[in-house]
């Protein structure tokens, strides 16, 4: 589903933000990105959805030369990819509905279908019942819920997630990982970016930790830091 | 036909257009005085145009034939300019017809001391075309039986001169006055791309295209530059309805014959494709960066 290899990314300031990553994310695989804050997750997962071009290295999305992807081409990209953030990005003065119908909408979608999609949507993350609120009616795990749901709305093969539950307290957040793995267990690849050491060691997944841009260890089945439970960190 | 994704765009730059309110009442008004003027100009420029070729479409040239050319021979030149494509009229005055006029006009000087007829015999031409005067002067002046093809060169050339600096004044102002009214434009919708920025970075992430992402702005000034065109005409209409039968009264001699639907439909596209120019522009800059 993924494929990187030998990719850098140095910022026009100079960061060097990647170095020399090589990774491979099978496909119906669910893989969390882990490491510090600035070590180079949010930027990995720029390159996938051609927010960021790489400096160096190739990137293949779905079989998709995305490092020397045409512009035109951006947008057909994008459709096979849904992406998360921390901070939902919703539209404020639009509903639930409206939110995730927007997604299909400005892709041209024909309006029979955003009738049948949307509602699909909805019902996958379980917020049917609160489709005419606005999000900020909504609760943060279920405003990050309509997110997924505009995300997974058009059908994408690849889910990215940047710090989903960064903003969420512990039970919205198992809430939300649980979602992830449902959508997970349907076929979508996930990948999660984050530095929430709890959710990565109770989900016990593959775990891909970089540092200062490089690729620390990869796990099946890993902890945050290697060969260490969440116990074994925990403070007194 | 999908009404749902018409009415979708619809409301999208419904939002827009009355977000930013303020800003696009400012932009409608800049577009109507510049449209105003425009209209003002083309209106006095067609009149004016009007009234010069009537003017000149009366000026002769005055065709004087050498001595040795009787009347019949001049005849054959009468067919000669009759002939050609360019001549409106040719008329012969033969010399001493022109005696009998000359008389006339001066009916108060002793004529009497003239033993011989002094003047030649002489057709007089109009043309056609005002702007062939020269050309066809120029052509009869060649004949073998013509002495001399005289027109009021100077008159007609600065005439036309002046008309054609006029223009070229008017066009140039018109000119600055639209760049004026598409940057106020292309200020108005950078103003809305900046409300709406979350919005294009989500149309973005889920993949819309760039041309789709233009459409709503687009058309959010092309709404502008046309509302600004209406209001224009209307004003332009109140003004011919309350000016021109003043002026129709004063200068009789100029006819007032516009074509006001055709000039209306003229401004409402120069309207929108100020609103479209600026809003593409804008937009287009904001996108690729
Ligand atoms: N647009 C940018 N321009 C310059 N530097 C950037 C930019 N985005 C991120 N960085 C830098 O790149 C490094 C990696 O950032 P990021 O990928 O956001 O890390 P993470 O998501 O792991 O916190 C950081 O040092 C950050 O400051
Ligand atoms: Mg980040």
């Amino acid at each position: 589903m993924i494929r990187l290899h030998g990719v850098s990314l140095v910022y026009p300031n100079g960061t060097r933000a990647l170095d020399d990553v090589d990774l491979e994310i099978e496909k119906g695989s669910f893989v969390f990105l882990v490491g510090h804050s600035g070590t180079g997750k949010s930027s990995l997962l720029k390159l996938l959805y051609r927010e960021e071009l790489p400096s160096g290295g190739e990137v293949v999305v779905d079989g998709v030369r995305v490092d020397t992807l045409r512009r035109g081409k951006v947008p057909k990209l994008r459709r096979n990819i849904g992406v998360v953030f921390q901070d939902f990005k919703l539209l404020s003065h639009k509903t639930v509905w409206e939110n995730v119908a927007f997604a299909l909408q400005v892709t041209g979608t024909r309006t029979r279908d955003v009738m049948r999609m949307v509602p699909r949507a909805l019902d996958l993350v379980g917020l049917s019942h609160k489709s005419r609120m606005f999000p900020s009616e909504l609760s943060g795990g279920e405003q990050q819920r309509a997110a997924i749901a505009r995300a997974l709305v058009g059908n994408p093969k690849l889910l990215l997630c940047d710090e989903p539950t960064g903003n969420l307290d512990p039970s919205n957040t198992t809430e939300i990982m649980e979602l992830l793995q449902r959508i997970n267990l349907k076929g979508t690849t996930v990948v999660v970016a984050t530095h929430n050491q709890a959710v990565v060691d109770r989900m016990r997944r593959r775990v891909v930790r970089l540092e200062h841009g490089r690729i620390l260890h990869d796990d099946e089945r890993g902890y945050y830091f290697r060969g260490l439970g969440q116990t074994a960190v925990l403070p007194g | 036909m999908d009404w749902g994704r018409l009415r979708f765009f619809l409301g999208e730059v419904l939002t827009n257009f009355t977000r930013n309110a303020g800003m696009q009442f400012t932009a409608i008004g800049t577009v109507a005085v510049t449209i105003v003027l425009l209209g003002a100009f083309l209106y006095v420029r067609e009149t004016i145009q009007t009234f010069g070729t009537g003017v000149l479409s009366q000026i002769e040239i005055a065709v004087y034939l050498k001595d040795d050319v009787d009347d019949a021979k001049a005849k054959e030149l009468a067919s000669k300019l009759a002939g050609d494509s360019r001549v409106a009229s040719a008329s012969y005055v033969p010399k001493r017809e022109g005696l009998k006029r000359m008389k006339a006009v001066l009916k108060d000087i002793d004529t009497s001391l003239l033993t011989t007829n002094p003047l030649p015999n002489m057709y007089k031409v109009r043309v056609k075309d005002p702007d062939s005067v020269q050309n066809v002067a120029a052509w009869i002046a060649k004949d073998p039986r013509v002495a001399k093809a005289d027109y009021a060169a100077d008159t007609v050339q600065k005439l036309l001169k002046t008309a054609a600096v006029l223009g070229r004044a008017g066009i140039a102002l018109i000119a600055l006055l639209s760049i004026s009214a598409a940057i106020v434009i292309a200020n108005t919708i950078r103003l809305t791309v900046f409300a709406r920025r979350r919005e294009i970075a989500i149309m973005q992430l889920v993949g819309a295209t760039n041309m789709y992402i233009r459409m709503p702005f687009i058309a959010e000034g092309m709404l502008a530059g046309v509302l600004g065109a209406a209001v224009a005409i209307g004003v332009l209409a109140l003004a011919e309805h309350q000016v021109v039968p003043k002026l129709a009264a004063t200068l009789a001699f100029v006819t007032f014959r516009v074509n006001e639907s055709t000039l209306s439909v003229e401004l409402l596209a120069v309207g929108a494709a100020v609103g479209l120019i600026a809003s593409w522009v804008s937009v287009g800059r904001y996108l690729r960066t």
